[in-house]
């Protein structure tokens, strides 16, 4: 049972539509309210009830603490188009579900969430029956073509959480096939899943750096996720 | 130049500029069923109905999926909520019959029940020893070592400590145990003898389901090993691609990892030690053996694999020959090596 306290006041800040921040916690808008989806804890605040956003636990969460730039410049508009890759049991995707669609989809947006894992996938079948706007997609995230027939139409945000060899190359090709001019792609690169050159993760970032520049995306900025992530780095790009 | 876009419900033909010229929509009943059809078509590669007849009417217009960055700037008609809905719902059993279809997979059926039959090996064979020693704190005399097998049942079928030491044909000691103390130990072992026959059960079924689903290696190698390396590749397609030589040493990853870092001596086999051809030979052909044994298994489950002519018994002979071969020229320890 999730832990719920709070009273109606409205608390911190609301930064946009289903996205408040106090202090650095990022709270959104639940979909379903008196549900929890990986045991975070529940609020109320205003009308509303807000799912505090675990930045141990999801990658973006730890992103959008540790980012220089503002918040909400990381992250989807209500009612816009995302594709998620490598969605896992739908941590992140829930939290994103609260921005971009809400409760009973009200917002209009559309989620596409794309795994390789049937484990996963029975996870976010759970999460989709009661989000309306949530599309599961049980496919490689290699294989555009099913990828494509479930979205005939480019995002808006895309984010990236494959931890395997080629990450960086299914990046580079997700964006250019489904990201529109103008769209932000997020990429969670995981170190120790490429392959070991010697020359530590410092210059293993910096190389991964400088092939997302050098394949037309303008980096936006490099966040390290270490002490909530080890190993891990989230790039920010800008399809351009 | 035209273009032809198409998604799961309407094709368009646009040019240049992205003005729509010809214009193509599923005109069928939307039942779930076939939507999941059609986006099943487009997903693995194909075109629906609408595009081709939009194909044969415009043979040279170039066609590509909606949204697909080659196509030139356009307004792709947006779907009404109703046909949203019956998309969703549509995309939404997709993925639960991707989800089901996981729970027929032979590779993770036989995980679940290897690692099962493992864990319950380990347990058992925890308590069985646990039961002896007990045993044998109260009734020093008996020699339970000897019987292991039939211990957990003569003390789950005795009615008493002294019932047992006749049984066992030990003195009683001075200070035995109390009744509940008593009824705890039986229970336990009643637990040991339920887990035994549990153990033969899933053991059983590894071999029905290894038997079915590897024939040719199971021929080979006996239906509980070809099970254990199937597992360990993660996968029979996985297994039939590996190198003969990772086969021979699937299972001995630590042994071959210290190697690799730390050069020390390579291993010469891995599950497949198992096999009585290579732990029944003696120390210095078991490396020759288990290399041409990885090989012929190797081959064997590329037959499962890719459904090709099973293995018969004559071929299994063939390999036992080819062991009493090299345990024939090589009778006799190398010169100069020692174990």
């Amino acid at each position: 049972m999730a832990k719920r306290r709070g009273s109606r006041r409205p608390f911190g800040k609301e930064m946009m539509p289903g996205l408040r921040l106090q202090g650095r916690t990022a709270w959104t808008e639940n979909a379903t309210p008196g549900q929890d989806v990986y045991g975070e804890t529940l609020r109320r605040g205003g009308l509303e009830e807000w799912r505090r956003w675990d930045p141990r636990r999801s990658k973006l969460g730890a992103g959008l603490v540790r980012t220089e730039n503002e918040e909400i410049s990381l992250l989807p508009k209500a009612g816009s188009r995302v594709l998620y890759l490598g969605a896992g049991h739908g941590t992140t995707v829930s939290h994103l579900h609260d921005i971009v669609c809400g409760a009973d989809n009200h917002r209009g947006g559309r989620l596409v969430a794309v795994d390789l894992a049937p484990r996963c996938l029975r996870d976010l079948n759970h999460l989709a029956r009661s989000r309306p706007g949530l599309i599961p997609l049980l496919a490689d995230a290699r294989k555009h073509s099913m990828i494509a027939a479930l979205m005939p139409y480019r995002a808006d945000w895309l984010f990236q959480d494959v931890a395997q060899a080629s990450q960086v190359d299914i990046f580079l090709n997700a964006c250019e096939r489904f990201l529109r001019t103008g769209g932000l792609g997020l990429f969670s690169l995981k170190a120790a899943s490429e392959r070991w050159d010697g020359e530590g993760e410092r210059a293993l970032f910096d190389k991964v750096a400088t092939r997302l520049s050098e394949s037309g995306l303008e980096l936006v900025e490099n966040i390290e996720l270490a002490g909530f992530e080890e190993h891990h780095m989230l790039f920010v790009c800008r399809m351009v | 130049m035209v273009w032809i876009a198409f998604d799961w419900r309407v094709a368009l033909v646009i040019d240049d500029k992205g003005r729509i010229l010809d214009e193509e929509s599923w005109s069928g009943k939307m039942s779930n069923s076939l939507i999941i059809d059609r986006l099943d078509l487009i997903g693995n590669g194909g075109i629906t109905t609408e595009a081709r007849r939009l194909e044969e009417r415009w043979p040279d217009a170039c066609v590509h999926m909606a949204g697909d960055p080659q196509l030139p700037a356009h307004e792709f008609p947006q779907p009404d909520e109703e046909m949203q809905n019956a998309f969703d719902e549509a995309a939404l059993s997709l993925s639960e019959a991707g989800v089901a279809k996981a729970a027929g997979d032979p590779d993770r059926r036989l995980e679940h029940l290897l690692s099962a039959s493992e864990e319950l090996r380990a347990a058992w064979l925890t308590m069985e020893s646990r039961l002896v020693e007990w045993t044998a704190l109260f009734l020093p005399t008996a020699r339970v070592e000897r019987d292991r097998s039939r211990l957990a049942r003569i003390i789950a079928e005795s009615t008493s400590l002294q019932n047992l030491s006749e049984e066992l044909s030990a003195q009683l000691p001075e200070s035995g145990p109390g009744d509940s103390e008593w009824n705890s130990m039986v229970s336990w072992a009643d637990m040991v003898r339920g887990c035994r026959s549990r153990l033969d059960r899933m053991e059983d079924a590894i071999r029905v389901l290894a038997t079915e689903h590897l024939p040719s290696l199971s021929k080979l190698l006996g239906p509980l090993l070809a099970a254990r390396l199937c597992v360990s590749a993660h996968g029979r397609m996985r297994l039939a691609r590996l190198p003969a030589g990772t086969v021979q040493i699937l299972g001995a990853e630590k042994a071959f990892f210290s190697h690799l870092h730390n050069g020390t001596p390579p291993p010469k086999h891995g599950h497949i030690f198992m096999h009585p051809w290579i732990s029944r030979s003696p120390w210095w052909i078991r490396g020759k053996v288990s290399r041409m044994l990885a090989a012929k298994a190797s081959v064997a489950s590329r037959c499962d694999a890719f459904s090709g002519q099973l293995w018969s018994d004559e071929k299994v002979t063939e390999v036992e020959q080819r062991v009493e071969e090299i345990r024939a020229t090589h009778q006799d320890p190398p010169p100069g090596k020692r174990r």
